[in-house]
């Protein structure tokens, strides 16, 4: 079953098309990944789903239902630009925005969580005391504190050093282990990869992928190659059927033209150098977003 | 409404917990009286230094009349009669003959003399004054000093030389003052109220004399109450919003709540905040007046009405203030906003005066029913010993709840779009596209 059911929404300010035909399911229980580059519409999508913004056209159904106001106490939402009462105490706060979700046994759920996320010894200090990483740890208790069946987090690992980055990922993994659907946008591509059991992108506010990993990933073939050699990037440059060529120091990437043959590639690299490693991979989430996204500049083109 | 109930609560937690609350509890009816009772304070303070007068008496009879008085006066008027502290300035006169030949050059030197500080002013007494004739410049009494127009001295000698001047005129028709002593005996009109009937008797009870008390301060003082529960909440409501907005929590809480249950519950929890306010002026000032005992002055009859009308006054540019905070995208925006979100629930302080003096004029009647102004003009009025129509009260009322009606809706759709948008400065034309498309 498919908690969210967006069916050919479109949203425009003015004469923008934030979200151009948007059709989606997000399966019940699963980590969904919301990717897309800056104001390609990933925003405007979740505060549609939130109830935040109308669409002009289309239908959004949760849980089964069409979306409206009541519904929205079983999402907990995280938005991109959020902040707290800074005079408020943390358990104090906490308390207020569950019971503003209409949640059950928030108390319990509170002090729960604030040990989980190893608060409890903040719980009665002001929000403006914490620093910004506790800050985020507070916001997201926030959210799922109402304990709510869908979670939207929009880009929650912004501004989290590598420790706390691990404490939410952990966290949002333990809900979807209590049956809680996730979505969550993020720019960091590994941290999707590794997560998320679907994938959607949105570029201009048109759905340009969506689909586990491995069918992403099929769609762009195996026309990449990672190779590393003795003599580096410079002995890569002038090869027949090869597109494009990235350098990552110790590895390059070389992307296969439409008529690439890895065999004729390796028989020239080995003419004019040794050969230390060569695997024919299939592209990763990060390469497939450039290709979309069409931000090439950090590659090195053919000489 | 449990969610806009719960939030109201952190509203005014967070409104009535802070100590600019309470500063501002004490403050601002400091501010709004600060006028009032500085001038009661001020009022006996007046430059005692003694002004030397000079007189240019075109009729030769007047002068030693002006004399006698000032030296009456400087005997039994300018000193305290308990204390001895002189309280009053002591006027003196000297008599200058007219210039004849050159009356201009005269005036030049006498003015001179006041600049240079020898005399404080000079009194210039027409031949004609007397018997006077129509436009003409010889029967004209004129004062001569730096701020003439408000000066007490040119007023005090207005009346020793008109009682001068009087004598004259008897002893000219041949009349003895003594046989017509009456004659100039002034009888004031009291100002009465109307007869009203006993309830508990069935009797008619005479009515009581009108004083300025009740007729203009009581009213004023009401109004100003009401101005300030409104000063007290409504430019809060802009800022908060604005913080929420800046301070990004307004899309956390979106989350949970509609913009409409946003608004409502910013609304209902300044509405708590005036009542607190209000709870504490009304019983605190109640208990004051009573114990001073001028609890006679309190017009009870209007409290229901005044705290209907300041419940709605408050919605109704709460509403309004609440949207303009919406589309503040940083301080300087709210800062710039303040004012124009003010204007409205101020206008009536411009245009109290006419309305006080005569409550049940057209004019008061049709401006105390435009809705923005309602509140404050109909609560003057009806604290008046008069009080208004019922009819008024009703249309006013009536009048003040679709006005707020309609600003609640242009409001909230102001808000819902404005509250979102962020680096967009609060232009004029934006704030009439969301309120119109929503």
């Amino acid at each position: 079953m498919a908690t969210i059911e967006l069916d050919n929404i479109t949203k425009m300010f003015g004469k923008h098309v934030a979200v151009d035909g948007l059709s989606l399911a997000v399966p019940s229980g699963s980590v969904y990944g919301f990717i897309g580059p800056n104001g390609s519409g990933k925003t405007t999508t979740l505060r549609m789903i939130m109830n935040i913004l109308y669409p002009d056209t289309g239908r959004i159904r949760i849980f089964g239902e069409t979306l409206t106001p009541l519904l929205c106490d079983r999402i907990g939402y995280m938005p991109e630009e959020r902040g707290l009462y800074r005079r408020m105490k943390v358990r104090e706060l906490l308390l207020f925005l569950g019971r503003l979700k209409n949640g059950k046994d928030i108390t319990t759920h509170v002090d729960r969580w604030l040990q989980r996320l190893d608060l409890t010894a903040w719980a009665n200090k002001k929000v403006e005391t914490l620093s910004k990483g506790m800050g985020q740890k507070v916001q997201f208790i926030a959210t799922v504190v109402s304990h709510p069946e869908l979670v939207l987090l929009d880009e929650p690992f912004t501004g989290l050093d590598p420790v706390n980055t691990e404490v939410i990922k952990d966290a949002i993994l333990e809900l979807q282990a209590q049956g809680t659907t996730v979505i969550f946008s993020t720019h960091d591509m590994s941290m999707a990869e590794r997560m998320c059991d679907f994938i959607f992108m949105i570029f201009k506010g048109r759905k340009v992928l969506d689909g586990t990993l491995a069918s992403i990933q099929d769609q762009y073939a195996t026309d990449t190659i990672r190779i590393r050699t003795r003599d580096g990037a410079a002995v890569l440059r002038d090869l027949a059927g090869v597109e494009r060529l990235k350098d990552y120091g110790q590895v390059q990437e070389l992307r296969l033209g439409p008529n690439g043959d890895p065999h004729a590639i390796l028989r020239t690299i080995v003419e004019r150098t040794r050969v230390e490693s060569f695997d024919i991979v299939k592209p990763s989430l990060h390469d497939i977003f450039i290709r979309i996204a069409g931000a090439e500049a950090q590659e090195v083109e053919h000489a | 409404m449990r969610k806009i109930l719960l939030f109201a609560a952190r509203e005014y937690k967070a409104a009535v917990k802070t100590k600019g609350f309470i500063i501002g509890l004490l403050i601002a009816p400091l501010m709004m009286g600060g006028s009032l009772i500085a001038f009661l304070l001020l009022k006996d303070r007046v430059d005692t230094t003694d002004k030397h007068v000079a007189v240019i008496d075109h009729t030769g009879k007047i002068t030693p009349a002006l004399v006698m008085a000032a030296e009456f006066r400087s005997t039994k008027e300018i000193f305290d009669t308990t204390t001895g502290r002189k309280t009053k300035p002591a006027y003196s006169f000297e008599s200058v003959t007219p210039h004849t030949t050159d009356p201009t050059a005269q005036r030049l030197e006498l003015s001179n003399r006041v600049r240079n500080g020898s005399l404080y002013a000079f009194v210039e007494i027409g031949a004609s004054v007397v018997h006077p004739k129509n436009d003409d410049q010889a029967s004209r009494i004129s004062f001569y000093a730096r701020n003439a127009a408000m000066d007490d001295l040119r007023n005090w000698v207005s009346g020793p030389i008109n009682m001068r001047l009087r004598s004259l005129r008897l002893a000219d028709a041949g009349i003895k003052e003594s046989d017509v002593k009456d004659l100039f005996y002034w009888v004031g009109v009291e100002g009465m109220g109307l007869v009203t009937v006993d309830e508990a008797t069935g009797k008619a009870r005479d009515a009581k004399e009108a004083d300025r008390v009740s007729a203009l301060i009581v009213p004023i003082i009401m109004m100003l109450l009401m101005l300030m529960m409104i000063m007290m909440t409504v430019p809060g409501m802009l800022h908060s919003v604005m913080e929420e907005k800046t301070q990004r929590i307004a899309e956390v809480l979106l989350g949970s709540i509609s913009p409409f249950e946003f608004m409502a519950a910013k609304l209902v929890g300044g509405i708590a905040v005036a009542l607190t306010s209000a709870a504490v002026y009304i019983v605190g000032g109640t208990f004051a007046v009573q114990y001073m005992g001028y609890s006679e002055y309190v017009p009870f009859i209007a409290l229901p009405w005044f705290i209907v009308f300041m419940l709605l006054a408050i919605i109704m540019f709460g509403a309004y203030s609440a949207a303009m905070g919406a589309t503040c995208s940083e301080a300087k925006d709210a800062q710039a906003l303040s004012f124009p979100v003010i204007l409205p629930a101020l206008f009536p302080m411009f245009i109290y005066v006419p309305v006080a003096r005569e409550p049940l004029s057209a004019f008061s009647t049709w401006i105390s029913l435009v809705p923005p102004f309602t509140p404050l003009l109909m609560t003057l009025r009806l604290s008046t010993p008069g009080g208004v129509p019922t009819w008024q009260l009703y249309a006013g009322l009536g009048g003040v709840l679709l006005c707020t009606l309609f600003f609640v809706w242009v409001a909230g759709r102001i808000f819902r779009v404005a509250i979102l948008m962020q680096g967009t400065p609060p232009k004029l034309s934006n704030i009439i596209r969301w309120a119109i498309r929503g």
